[in-house]
Order: structure tokens, then C-alpha cells, then sequence
């Protein structure tokens, strides 16, 4: 079937949305596989109008995923804090070299337009309006 | 307690048999001398099934070895467990209770280096010249050894805060070396 | 419940299970394909190609698998995790394949080694003892996947 008819949240290859990560490196340290690797470096930068004081940023330089590896348990998508990396159903990406196997952040980042929108939310989980809240006892 | 359970205790002499109720069946645990016996109590009782003897490693304290049998008839379990030191890897075989424990032995032999007298044991799974027991604690990953770790690297690196080092997914804090 | 053993009937073993290359009638990209492979089915990855080969237009003809005489073999298809002890019957295997031989690998584990790259008895990757011209990643790859990766086999060697 086409990618886009197969059941919701199919795993077929890993997006990456870079604008969300932070390199905080949890996918990279919970890989099972060690599939993930991460090359990155940090910059200070200084005080300005809304930052009192000089900011640690860190700055990405390499996101690779090695599919030859990869066993697509998902931890590294379930565990990012950021919702930077996602589920995309596409699984024709097979190459003549393992090298080719290896996605960088280039091929990753393209991958995200063909990720679906999320499944809808379960009907009977939505909770009607709560009412408002109590008061606190410290009022 | 299951009556398994209760019929190995019964054969031993008092307080040799300790038995366990913990998840699942009933662990006997019983001392290396009387391993035979036991088994053969176990399956005087009714527990003619006999599923699976396998080891694990517990380290300075030798190896554990478990024996799981069970009776189809009276719908019961048991785990009979013994312990064996680091240095006197051996313990009698019990394929003269049950046959199907051969090829049994002879893994736990190939993967543990555990000994049974009496068991002329053959390779069964491990080439020839593997020459290690790989599913000891101490045998290195040679694989994870050689390469390294990808969450040792930190954006810290170059400068700012260090972060708290932390180790593969699976290794104990204790590992000898951490990432293998 | 019952004490006395329940009788039920012995499932039909039907015919054995013949041997030689399956046919693959497969379309990708709007070409169409016919593809003789042989399956080194080691593993859990073997159930994929198996749809893939139960869902091909010549087994749908058929109503069966259609095997060849063995003569003509295009692609050796290597799905599962082959472990050191096996390897050198993986390598046999290869070297008794007429020529033009192709080799698809299916799946992480025969790629690399995938889960169990760190076991102690697993080879990384079933290119550490035969040529492999197409790796297919997944774990296991979807039937498709089978289909786009058989279909960067040279053209002409169908």
C-alpha cells in the first residue's frame, strides 16, 4: 500500500525537525543501538536587551541515524523532551552501500514532509470542561 | 506452598531446602550435594515435564544453576535452584533423572563453563575455538569495547557546563568498564 | 476441567515444500519485473519477504508460489540474522549460485548486525562474508521496501 495508507503512526523512517532540537543528546544517549550520533559544539552568547547575562547555546553540527543499524523501537522519538524527532511511514529508502544507509541532517530534516498530521484524539478521552479550579488553601 | 515445592523440601534433610515463593513457580533452593536428589524428588512427585536448566552468574558468589519442571497433571510447578562457587564450577548432571536435560547441560556448559560430572558434554551451540564463556558477566562485548560510545560526547565539550556522565542504556553503575 | 487428554484432529501437512528460486512478478516505478530469488530466510525478517512473495502477481496467478528449476537464480535474498556459526554455510550457499549472482541484503540485522550488533555470536552484517550489491533497512523492512530494493538490482539481470 502507499505510504499514505498505511495505519497511523507506521514506522518507516525517523524525521528530524532541527528548529526543535536543543542537542539535549537524549536520543542519542537512549539508542539501544547506538544508532544515533550527534556532533555538536556550544557558543556563549552575550548579554542583550532581554538577556541579562551571557547565554551557554548549544549549536548542532552533525545529526546522523543509521538505518543499517536502526531497529525502529522509536525510544529515540518517544523520549525527545522537544518533539524534535518524528515517525514518517515511508519505508522505500533501501541503497546499494551501507554508507548511503546513513541519513545526515539534510536527509532527515527532508523527511518531515512526509510526515502525517497526528492521529486525531480519542473521542472518549476528551474531558468535558473541568469547571473552574478550587481555591488553593493558601487562597 | 505448592506441592512440588513441598515434596523436594520433604526429601532433604531439615533445613536444607529452602523454598522461595516469589513470582511465578516456587524456587527449592537446595545445596550442590543434594542436587540429584532433589530432582529426583521432583519428579517422584509428579514432575515428569521437564522444561529447562539453564545458569546465571552471581559474580564472586559462583554461579546459580535452576532447573524448571512441572507435573501436567496436577497443574504445578517448581524451581529447584542451586548454587556452585567460582572455582569449582561442577555439579552432578541430571540427565539421569531426566534425558532431556543433555542438551540443556551442554549449553549452560558452553555459555557459563559450568561442569557436569557424569555428562560427557559436546559442543552444541559455540564454534570450537570460541574459547570463552560468553554469557559470564565478566566477558567483554568486543563489539561495544571497540566502539565508542556516541552519548559519551556532550555539547559541553568545547566549553560551558560539563554534564553528569552517564552510561549506556543496560550497563549496571558497577560495570567494570563503563560502555562495555 | 477436563483430567483426560483432549483429542483433536492432526492438522494436514499437505504437499512438502518444494526448493528452488520463487518468482516475483513486481511492479515499481511503472516498470514492471520478474525477479527469480532464493531466500535465506534466517530470521523474523523471512515473514516479510514471504508476503511479498505470497502477494506477487505470479503467485496470485498461480494460486501458489512458483518456483523455478534453479538454474536461473537473480538475486540471493539474505533476511534474518545470520550468527558466525552460520556464516561460513551463507558463504557456501553464495558461491554455488550460477552467475550473474546478486545479493540483496533484508533487513538491519543482515545489513549490520542491527539489534544484536553487540552479541558475541552474530556477524555484523552479512557483507563480512559475501558481496552484497542492495541493503534494504528495517526491522523488518515493509514487503514494498523488498519490492524498491530489488528494483536498484541492476536492470538486465532479470
Amino acid at each position: 500500500m502507499t505510504p499514505d495508507a498505511r495505519p497511523p503512526r507506521t514506522r518507516g523512517v525517523i524525521a528530524l525537525v532541527e528548529e526543535s532540537c536543543t542537542v539535549c543528546m537524549l536520543c542519542v544517549r537512549e539508542c539501544p543501538d547506538w544508532c544515533i550520533e550527534i556532533d555538536s559544539h556550544t557558543e556563549t552568547l552575550p548579554p542583550d536587551d532581554t538577556h541579562r547575562r551571557p547565554r551557554t547555546n548549544a549549536v548542532l553540527d552533525r545529526f546522523a541515524i543509521d538505518f543499517a543499524l536502526c531497529m525502529y523501537c522509536g525510544i529515540c522519538v518517544e523520549v525527545c523532551p522537544f518533539d524534535a524527532l518524528h515517525w514518517s511511514p515511508v519505508a522505500e529508502y533501501a541503497a546499494t552501500s551501507p554508507d548511503a544507509l546513513v541519513h545526515e541532517r539534510d536527509r532527515l530534516a527532508s523527511w518531515e514532509a512526509t510526515v502525517p498530521p497526528p492521529s486525531p484524539l480519542d473521542p472518549h478521552g476528551v474531558v468535558e470542561d473541568p469547571g473552574p479550579r478550587r481555591p488553593s488553601p493558601r487562597g | 506452598m505448592s506441592a512440588l515445592a513441598g515434596a523436594v523440601v520433604a526429601a532433604l534433610e531439615p533445613g536444607e531446602g529452602t523454598a522461595y515463593d516469589g513470582f511465578g513457580p516456587v524456587t527449592v533452593d537446595v545445596p550442590r550435594e543434594r542436587w540429584v536428589e532433589a530432582l529426583e524428588a521432583a519428579h517422584a512427585a509428579g514432575a515428569v515435564f521437564f522444561d529447562l536448566l539453564t545458569a546465571y552468574d552471581l559474580g564472586p558468589d559462583g554461579f546459580a544453576v535452576v532447573v524448571h519442571v512441572a507435573s501436567a497433571d496436577a497443574r504445578d510447578h517448581v524451581l529447584v535452584r542451586t548454587t556452585v562457587p567460582r572455582d569449582d564450577a561442577v555439579l552432578p548432571t541430571a540427565t539421569g533423572v531426566y534425558r532431556g536435560a543433555a542438551w540443556h547441560e551442554r549449553e549452560t556448559h558452553e555459555m557459563f563453563g559450568v561442569g557436569f560430572a557424569g555428562h560427557e558434554i559436546a559442543p552444541l551451540l559455540l564454534p570450537a575455538d570460541f574459547g570463552a564463556a560468553p554469557l559470564r558477566k565478566d566477558f567483554v562485548l568486543a563489539a561495544r569495547a571497540a566502539r565508542a560510545w556516541p552519548g559519551e560526547k556532550d555539547p559541553s565539550d568545547s566549553g560551558g557546563r560539563a554534564r553528569r556522565r552517564t552510561l549506556p542504556p543496560g550497563v549496571p553503575a558497577d560495570w567494570p568498564e563503563a560502555g562495555t | 476441567m477436563p483430567t483426560s487428554p483432549v483429542h483433536l484432529p492432526l492438522p494436514g501437512l499437505g504437499r512438502p515444500a518444494e526448493s528452488g528460486p520463487v518468482r516475483l512478478d513486481l511492479t515499481w516505478d511503472g516498470r514492471d519485473w520478474t525477479v527469480w530469488m532464493v531466500d535465506v530466510g534466517l530470521a523474523c525478517c523471512s515473514v516479510e519477504v514471504m508476503a511479498a512473495a505470497l502477494a506477487s502477481g505470479a503467485t496470485r496467478a498461480a494460486g501458489a508460489l512458483v518456483h523455478g528449476d534453479g538454474k536461473h537464480v537473480d538475486v540471493l535474498v539474505v533476511s534474518g540474522t545470520c550468527t558466525d556459526v552460520l556464516a561460513p554455510a551463507l558463504r557456501r550457499m553464495w558461491e554455488q549460485l550460477p552467475e550473474p549472482r546478486r545479493v540483496l541484503s533484508f533487513g538491519a540485522c543482515s545489513a549490520s548486525g542491527g539489534p544484536y550488533w553487540d552479541s558475541y555470536s552474530v556477524t555484523k552484517g552479512i557483507d563480512q562474508v559475501i558481496p552484497v550489491d542492495v541493503y534494504v533497512p528495517g526491522c523488518p523492512p515493509r514487503p514494498e521496501a523488498l519490492l524498491q530494493g530489488l528494483s536498484l538490482l541492476e536492470p538486465g539481470s532479470a
